[in-house]
Order: structure tokens, then C-alpha cells, then sequence
């Protein structure tokens, strides 16, 4: 089985797409993350209902750092390099699988 | 046995990469757990239509079966049914067995004691104060350490996987974290680290990571292996699919403080709330297109294919929740809909709605390959199918719209009786809705046994390792 398939043909509007979604999301996101970080430090300048919320913005703030770090370990290691080539990668490994299967179950 | 070598210089032993019979036995409990909960739900159901068969038996009583009900849904239904299908999937999309065959069927019986533990726990009186989290407290750490097992099984064969990652398994490597540490926030924090509004801010981020960072992502994740493996194409942008993903990751755990609009909680967390829940509709949006600009060519399979049916009906069921979304979470709509039966409908329309039906087109098209003979009634599917949806349909409407009239009810200050009056007739409908989904999972439940018996016979129609007949595309 050839587990090194290349890319196939970019598609053009399926990358259009993406990149339009991707600023949709990030730009109203962004401007969420940035409100909560300003009401973060007001927590620390000791805002009287400011010190309860500490708790979920903790919570919060941990679980980013980490997949900020894992966002940042898959860029590295060229996760996002050739970005269609694994959805046909897992096509033909299901298929390889089910000739397998196939063969295994005549014999 | 079958064994193939890869161009890696792996050699992948096809027979032994997945063990059917205990991905069959999580479905088979899954299936026994969601029994028991719609019992719970009917039991709950003639309850509030004053006509509860137990009335008086306290450990049958009704705040403990609804406990019951939810949590048999969450720990029993669903995180079986989903296990179930990643030692499935998993092992498929990577081409390596999970850790341990030993380990895995340890999993399976321990969680299962987990579950009983609860339900045993909860009907004997021994709830935690959590909503989703009344499992008692004393099964908490053996819980969270079976979510341990459960990563220690799974995380090898993903991160040894080389190359860019397919989707799917960035959804389930999230997932298995993600379900362990929202555990342990939810279970342990309010319990024993913090109190008052911040507990259940805290609490509030429970339930809703719940479903957001262990149902959603595996439930997400199932969809990107098994639609474009019975549609035979590959799914439309697999760059969309990781904004997708990416989105859910940064901007999900925001999100929980939205069911605690117009509480005591300090407004700048409500307002921050409502903006990433925006930003999550938008990630969701990007979702849908993904899937059906890949159905788009294929748009018959929805009729002659059974699980596609069943996949599809269950994101546009997904489409309607998140539409829903975008209205409740502002807080205008708040106002209205706040602890009415609108909460209640939106909860069954994406419980069962979306991950119900997931599931259960899962479980149609492999179960088959598990039992090891093709279906004993392609009728009887379409019934379970047919009776499945359109009394979810119905009894989500029945409730949103009863939701509406006793939010206004309790807006005009009418007395509290009036409300009770208005919202009968919403459930008595609620009644034979629940019987039409319970109907359709007895339909179900005939079949597999039928199945089976036809499998024990050695009837001919064995199921091709492939293709059952349902997946008609
Ligand atoms: C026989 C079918 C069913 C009936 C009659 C039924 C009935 C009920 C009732 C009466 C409640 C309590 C509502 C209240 O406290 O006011 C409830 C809650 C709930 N049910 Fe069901 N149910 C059924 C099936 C299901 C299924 C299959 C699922 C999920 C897969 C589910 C998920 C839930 C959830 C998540 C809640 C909690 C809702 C909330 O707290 O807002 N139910 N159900």
C-alpha cells in the first residue's frame, strides 16, 4: 500500500473558503479574548466583584496556554504543511483495510 | 490471520487491529444504559403529568430517576457508544492497535462499574450537588482514574502517527484530555476548592464542556471518519475541517458561563460568554458547509443510505440547536426562556437529536460487521429510523414551544398554578413522544437479536466485510 500519497489539486475556493472563515472567526474571537484579558487585570487591580472571577478565567487562560502550545508544536512539525493531503491518505487506508478484510474473510 | 506490510516497514496484522467483540460489547451497553434512561425519562414524564406508577417508593422517586435518566444518558449511553466506536475508528485511521487488548476490556468493565456505581449511588440518595456531576463523590477519583486508562489506551497509537494528522484524530486527541481535565474541574473544584456564585460558574463551565470538549469533539470526530468512508470521497476541505477544530479548541471554554445569564455573576463574564459563544456559532457554521459541500454530488446517498441518513438528519438537527443558540444566548431571549421547557427541548434536540442518531447510524452500519450477518429486516431499520426522528422532532417542538408560553406565563407575574395548567397539554405531548422513541429503540433492539440468531444459525447472508446492504450508495 502507498502510504505516501501526494497532494491532490489544490482547490481554489475550498482555500478561499477557508480563509475567509478563518478571519470571520479570529477577528470577532480576538476582539472576545482581548475584552476578557483587560477585565482580567481590572481582576487584579482589585475590582470588588473582580476577585471571583478568577477561578473560570484561571480554568480558562491554562487550557488556552496549552493549546497554544500544541498549536504552536504543530506548525513546527509541518502539520499544517500539505493541509488536503491527509484527508486522502485516510480514504485509501480505509480501503487498503477493507481489501484486507476481504481477502482474510475468503480464505 | 491477515497481516500486510506498509511501506513504513510496519507490518499491521488486519485480523487483530480491532477487537470487534468489545467494540460490540460498549455498543450492547450503550444500548442497555439508553434503555434504562428512557424509562427514567417516560417515569419522569408521568410524573409532571400527575400520574407517576411509583409514586411513594422513595429510592424510585422522581428527582432521583431524573438524575438517573441524564446520567445514564451521559456516562452510560454516549460514553460507551463513543469508546466504543474509537476502538473502532482509531486503530483504523492510524493502522496501530490501541496499548492493550487487556487494558482495553479493563476499561470496559470498570467503566461499566462506574456507571451502576452512579446509578446505584444516585437512587440510594448519595447524589453530589453537580448538576452532571451527581455522581457520588467517593466514585469520582476512581472515574477519573479510569479517563487516565482510557488516554494511556488511545494517545500512543495517535501520536505515533507520522505526517500531517487526518482531523478526526486531533478531535479525539483533544477530546481525551480535554474529558479528563473538565472531569476533574468539575467534580473536584466545587466539591472542594471553591463555593457560592464562583462554584457554580464553575459548575456552569462543567456542563457545558461536557458536551463541548467530550461529546462534541468525538462526536465531530466520528463524522469525519465514517461519512467519507461510506460516501467513498474525502471530505470536501480538510483545511476548513482544522479551522473548524481550531476554533473549537480556543474558543469553547469560554463559553459555559451562557447558561448563567442574569445570575449574580459579575455581567463582564456573562458578556464575555455571549461573545465567544458567538464566535463558536461561526466555528460551527464552518463545520456544517464542510459536510454538506461534501455531500454535494452524492445528495441521493441521503435517501438510499441508511447510516448517511442518519448522519445528515442528525447535523441539520446540530444546524437547528446552534441556530437555537444564537437567539438563547443573548440576553433578550433570556429573559423569556430561562428555566422553561425550552432549556429541556434544546437539550433532548441535541442529546438525541444530534448524538443520539450519530450514534445510532454508527452502530446501523457496523453492526453487522460486529454481529457478523447482515440486518435481519432492512424494514425494521427504516422503522427505528423513522420512529427515532420525527419523535425527536416532535417532542423537541413540543417542549421549545411550551418553553415560550411559560416564559411569558411567569413574565405577566400570573400565579404559578396558571404556568403548571399551560404547560400540560405540552406534556402530555411529551408522553407519547417519549413512548414513539422508545418504540423505536424496541424496534431496534429486536433487530440486533434477530440478527444475532440469524449469525448463530450460520444463515448464508453473511455480512461482507465491506459493504451491509443499508449503505446502498
Ligand atoms: C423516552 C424518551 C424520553 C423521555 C420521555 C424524556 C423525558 C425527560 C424528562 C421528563 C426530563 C426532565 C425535564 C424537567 O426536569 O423538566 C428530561 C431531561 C433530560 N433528558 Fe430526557 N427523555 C427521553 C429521552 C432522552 C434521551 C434519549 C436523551 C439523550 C440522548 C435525553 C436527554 C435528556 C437531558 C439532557 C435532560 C436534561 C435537560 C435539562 O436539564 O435541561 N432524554 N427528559
Amino acid at each position: 500500500m502507498n502510504q505516501t500519497t501526494s497532494a491532490p489539486p489544490r482547490n481554489r475556493r475550498a482555500r478561499v473558503m477557508t480563509a475567509v472563515f478563518a478571519l470571520v472567526i479570529l477577528i470577532p474571537s480576538m476582539l472576545g479574548f482581548i475584552a476578557k484579558f483587560i477585565e482580567f487585570i481590572a481582576v487584579f487591580r482589585g475590582q470588588g466583584e473582580g476577585s471571583f472571577a478568577v477561578t473560570p478565567m484561571v480554568n480558562y487562560l491554562l487550557a488556552t496556554t496549552g493549546f497554544f502550545c500544541l498549536f504552536g508544536w504543530a506548525l513546527l512539525h509541518g502539520m499544517f504543511r500539505e493541509i488536503e493531503a491527509p484527508k486522502q491518505r485516510m480514504l485509501e487506508t480505509e480501503e487498503w483495510l477493507v481489501r484486507q478484510e476481504a481477502a482474510s474473510d475468503s480464505m | 490471520m491477515s497481516s500486510a506490510s506498509l511501506t513504513d516497514n510496519r507490518t499491521v496484522d488486519v485480523d487483530r487491529l480491532v477487537d470487534r467483540k468489545l467494540v460490540l460489547y460498549f455498543y450492547l451497553a450503550s444500548l442497555t444504559y439508553l434503555f434504562i434512561s428512557m424509562l427514567g425519562g417516560l417515569l419522569m414524564a408521568f410524573q409532571l403529568i400527575r400520574h407517576n406508577p411509583l409514586s411513594g417508593i422513595e429510592i424510585f422517586s422522581p428527582g432521583r430517576w431524573r438524575m438517573v435518566h441524564t446520567n445514564a444518558i451521559a456516562y452510560g449511553f454516549l460514553a460507551n457508544a463513543l469508546l466504543g466506536s474509537m476502538f473502532w475508528a482509531v486503530p483504523r485511521l492510524t493502522l496501530r492497535p490501541v496499548l492493550s487488548r487487556l487494558l482495553s476490556w479493563f476499561i470496559f468493565i470498570a467503566w461499566q462499574g462506574v456507571v451502576l456505581a452512579t446509578a446505584g449511588g444516585i437512587l440510594l440518595g448519595q447524589a453530589q450537588g453537580l448538576e452532571w456531576g451527581e455522581t457520588p463523590t467517593w466514585i469520582d477519583p476512581v472515574a477519573l482514574l479510569g479517563l487516565a486508562l482510557v488516554v494511556l489506551n488511545f494517545l500512543p497509537s495517535i501520536v505515533m502517527t507520522k505526517g500531517p494528522l487526518y482531523v478526526t484524530l486531533w478531535y479525539f486527541m483533544a477530546a481525551l484530555v480535554w474529558t479528563f481535565l473538565t472531569y476533574a474541574m468539575g467534580n473536584f473544584m466545587p466539591e472542594y476548592f471553591v463555593s457560592g456564585s464562583a462554584a457554580g460558574a464553575v459548575g456552569g463551565l462543567f456542563i457545558h464542556d461536557l458536551v463541548g470538549l467530550f461529546v462534541t469533539p468525538i462526536g465531530w470526530g466520528l463524522m469525519y471518519y465514517f461519512v467519507p468512508i461510506l460516501l467513498k470521497k474525502p471530505i470536501w476541505s480538510h483545511g476548513l475541517s482544522l479551522v473548524g477544530f481550531w476554533g473549537l479548541a480556543f474558543f469553547y471554554p469560554l463559553q459555559g458561563i451562557h447558561h448563567f445569564l442574569y445570575t449574580p455573576i459579575p455581567m463582564f463574564l456573562q458578556y464575555g460568554a455571549v461573545i465567544s459563544t458567538i464566535a463558536v456559532e461561526l466555528v460551527v457554521a464552518s463545520v456544517i458547509i464542510n459536510f454538506f459541500g461534501t455531500l454535494r454530488g452524492s445528495g441521493s446517498a441521503f435517501i438510499t443510505n441508511l447510516p448517511i441518513r442518519w448522519f445528515y438528519t442528525g447535523m441539520i438537527f446540530y444546524f437547528l440547536t446552534c441556530l437555537q443558540c444564537a437567539f438563547q444566548t443573548t440576553l433578550t431571549f433570556q429573559a423569556i426562556i430561562h428555566f422553561t421547557d425550552w432549556v429541556v427541548g434544546h437539550a433532548h434536540l441535541v442529546m438525541f437529536g444530534v448524538f443520539g442518531l450519530w450514534i445510532q447510524g454508527i452502530m446501523t452500519y457496523l453492526m453487522p460487521r460486529l454481529i457478523g450477518h447482515e440486518w435481519y429486516s432492512r424494514r425494521l431499520c427504516e422503522w427505528h429510523f423513522w420512529l427515532s426522528a420525527i419523535s425527536l422532532a416532535a417532542m423537541a417542538t413540543d417542549l421549545i414551544a411550551g418553553g415560550l408560553v411559560q416564559g411569558h406565563v411567569w413574565r405577566a407575574l400570573l400565579p404559578w398554578d396558571v404556568s403548571i395548567e399551560a404547560s400540560m397539554p405540552f406534556w402530555v405531548v411529551r408522553v407519547f413522544t417519549g413512548l414513539g422513541m422508545f418504540a423505536g429503540q424496541i424496534v431496534f433492539y429486536v433487530n440486533i437479536y434477530r440478527t444475532f440468531q440469524l449469525a448463530q444459525q450460520g444463515a448464508p447472508e453473511a455480512a461482507p466485510a465491506a459493504r451491509p446492504a443499508l449503505v446502498g450508495a
